[in-house]
C-alpha cells in the first residue's frame, strides 16, 4: 500500500529531514512511525500526500507513484488519504458537520451523499451529538474526533495521522487511539506518528523508529522503546 | 459529480466569505467604487473634451468664390450642384450684390468707399458646411476642380491643428484609461486579496482534503465578482448624480461649451463603468486567490 525506496529529503537550507529510506507498508496495517521531535516522522507523512517531494528515491501509495504525478493530479492523490493533524486543523467558522461535509463537498459529491456519508463518519467517531458545535465549543479530543470523521469521511483506503494525541490527556490519547484501531479494522491502512510511549507499548502493533532522518528499527508488535 | 451542487456550493461559499469579514468586504467595496468614480468621471471628462473639439472642429467651413456676374438661375443651379457633392452638408449663397450691401452697411460712417473703389469688387460667395471635418480637404480639392468655381478657402491650417489637438486627446484619454485602468485592478487586486487572505487556512485545509485549483478558486472569484458589481453599482449612481449636477452647472456658467448629455452615450459609460467593476473584481479575485493556492 505504501513504499519508500531509496527516499532521501534535504531542503533548501541544507537540512537532511530523511536519509535513504526504505520501507514498506501492507494494505490495512496499523504502523507507529516513533521517534524524538525533528526526527523525520512529519516530512515522511508529508512526503505520501505530495505536501513534500522526496530529493531522491521513489514514494509508492496505493501503486501511484506520488513523487512522478502531475501538479493536477495532486487533488486526486489526496482523496484517498485521510489526514489528521496535531493542530487539528478545522475550520473555526464551520459547525461540525460542516467541517466533515467539506471534504467531500470539494469532491463535488452530491447533497444526498454528503448528507449519508457525514453522519456516518460522525456516529463513527462518536460526534452526532456534537454536529451543529462550533469548533472553539469543543474539548481537544472532540476536535481530534471531528478531524479524524473529515479524514475518514470519503472512505480512504490510507489514513495518517502526525501526533493525533500531542494535544491530549491520557484519557483522551487512547479514546483517539482506539478509534484509529477500530477505522483500521474497517480495512483501512493507518500511520500514525507519535512519542506517546505508553500507548505505543500499550497497543502492540508494528512500530518504525526513526533517528535523524533514517529508519533504526523496524518491528512487529513492538515497543516505543528497544528491548 | 452534480454540477448544480458545485455552482450552489460556490455561490454560498461567496456570500459567506462576505459574510465572514462584512468589514474587510465593505473596504473592499468601497474602494471599488472610489476607483471605478474616478475612471468614470475620467472617461466622462475625455469624452466631453473631443465633444468639445469636435464642435470646434465643425464650425470650420468652406468659402467658395465666383468672380463674374451669376444670374439668379445660375447661382441656385451652381448651389445645388455644390450641396449634392459627397461630404457636403449645406450650401449658402451670398450673391455679390447682397456682400456689397451688408459690408457698406457694416462700415457705413467709418470709411467712405465710393472714395476708394467705384465698383463693387466683391466675388458671389458660396459658404459649404461639410458633415464632418475630416473630409473637409478632400471637399474643397474637388470643389477647387470645378470651372464655376474661381477660388476655394478654408483654414486648413487651423484644421490642422484641431485635427492634432483632437488625436493627441484621444491618445492621452486612452493611453490615461488604460492606465487607470491597471491601477484600478492592482488596487482591487490588493483589496480583495486582504479577505483572501484572512483565509489561508480555509484554502491550505482545502488543498489537503483533495479540493481542484478551479473548486478553490470559484467562490473567491464570484465573491470578487459581487464586491466588483456591489462597486460598480455604487459608482454608477455616484457619478450619474454629480455629472448631472456639474453639467447643470457648467451649462449654465459656460453656455458656449458643449457638455455631452446625450443619454445613448453617457448609459453606454456607465454601463460600462458598472461592467468594468464585474470584469475588475473577477480578475481581481481570480488574481488574488491563484497566488495564495500556490502558495498555501
Amino acid at each position: 500500500m505504501i513504499e519508500l525506496k531509496d527516499v532521501s529529503k534535504v531542503f533548501q537550507n541544507g537540512v537532511e529531514a530523511l536519509l535513504n529510506i526504505n520501507l514498506h507498508i501492507g494494505r490495512e496495517e496499523f504502523v507507529f512511525l516513533v521517534g524524538p521531535s525533528g526526527a523525520g516522522k512529519t516530512t515522511l507523512m508529508k512526503l505520501l500526500y505530495r505536501e513534500e517531494s522526496p530529493s531522491i528515491g521513489e514514494v509508492i501509495v496505493d501503486r501511484i507513484k506520488v513523487n512522478e504525478i502531475k501538479e493536477e493530479q495532486i487533488p486526486f492523490l489526496r482523496r484517498n488519504i485521510g489526514v489528521v493533524f496535531q493542530d487539528y486543523k478545522l475550520l473555526l467558522r464551520r459547525t461540525v458537520y460542516e467541517n466533515v461535509a467539506f471534504a467531500l463537498q470539494v469532491t463535488g459529491a452530491p447533497r444526498s451523499q454528503i448528507r449519508r456519508l457525514t453522519m456516518q463518519a460522525l456516529e463513527l467517531v462518536g460526534m452526532v451529538k456534537r454536529a451543529k458545535s462550533f469548533p472553539n465549543e469543543l474539548s481537544g479530543g472532540e476536535k481530534q474526533k471531528t478531524c479524524i470523521a473529515r479524514a475518514i469521511v470519503n472512505n480512504p483506503p490510507i489514513l495518517l495521522a502526525d501526533e493525533p494525541t500531542g494535544n491530549l490527556d491520557p484519557q483522551t490519547s487512547w479514546d483517539i487511539m482506539e478509534l484509529l484501531d477500530k477505522i483500521n479494522r474497517r480495512k483501512t491502512t493507518v500511520l500514525v506518528s507519535t512519542h506517546n510511549k505508553n500507548i505505543v507499548d500499550g497497543m502492540k502493533k508494528r512500530v518504525v523508529a526513526i533517528e535523524g532522518g533514517r529508519i533504526t528499527r523496524d518491528q512487529q508488535l513492538g515497543m516505543y522503546s528497544q528491548q | 459529480m452534480s454540477k448544480a451542487t458545485d455552482v450552489e456550493f460556490f455561490i454560498i461559499e461567496a456570500i459567506r466569505g462576505i459574510g465572514r469579514s462584512p468589514l474587510m468586504s465593505f473596504v473592499a467595496i468601497g474602494i471599488v467604487t472610489v476607483t471605478l468614480t474616478i475612471f468614470g468621471f475620467f472617461l466622462l471628462g475625455v469624452v466631453n473634451l473631443g465633444n468639445v473639439v469636435s464642435g470646434m472642429a465643425a464650425k470650420l467651413d468652406l468659402t467658395c468664390y465666383v468672380d463674374r456676374d451669376l444670374a439668379p438661375r445660375d447661382a441656385a443651379e451652381l448651389q445645388l450642384k455644390l450641396s449634392k457633392m459627397e461630404g457636403v452638408e449645406k450650401v449658402t449663397y451670398y450673391s455679390k450684390d447682397d456682400s456689397w450691401k451688408s459690408f457698406k452697411q457694416d462700415y457705413s460712417g467709418k470709411l467712405e468707399l465710393s472714395e476708394v473703389v467705384s465698383d463693387n469688387p466683391l466675388p458671389n460667395t458660396f459658404a459649404v458646411k461639410v458633415r464632418n471635418p475630416e473630409v473637409l480637404p478632400q471637399v474643397a480639392k474637388n470643389i477647387s476642380q470645378m470651372s464655376e468655381i474661381d477660388e476655394v478657402r478654408y483654414s486648413g491650417k487651423l484644421l490642422g491643428q484641431v485635427k492634432h489637438f483632437v488625436d493627441v486627446i484621444r491618445l492621452a484619454g486612452f493611453v490615461f484609461v488604460l492606465l487607470l485602468f491597471f491601477a484600478t485592478l492592482l488596487i482591487v487586486v490588493n483589496t480583495i486579496r486582504l479577505t483572501v487572505l484572512a483565509r489561508e487556512t480555509d484554502i491550505y485545509i482545502m488543498k489537503l482534503v483533495g479540493a481542484t485549483g478551479s473548486f478553490i478558486r470559484w467562490p473567491f472569484v464570484i465573491e470578487g465578482i459581487l464586491i466588483g458589481v456591489a462597486g460598480g453599482i455604487l459608482a454608477v449612481v455616484l457619478l450619474r448624480g454629480s455629472y448631472d449636477a456639474l453639467a447643470f452647472k457648467i451649462a449654465s456658467a459656460f453656455p458656449f461649451l458643449p457638455v455631452v448629455s446625450d443619454a445613448f452615450l453617457l448609459n453606454f459609460i456607465f454601463i460600462s463603468v458598472a461592467l468594468c467593476g464585474t470584469v475588475l473584481g473577477m480578475i481581481g479575485g481570480y488574481i488574488s486567490v491563484s497566488r495564495l493556492i500556490k502558495n498555501a
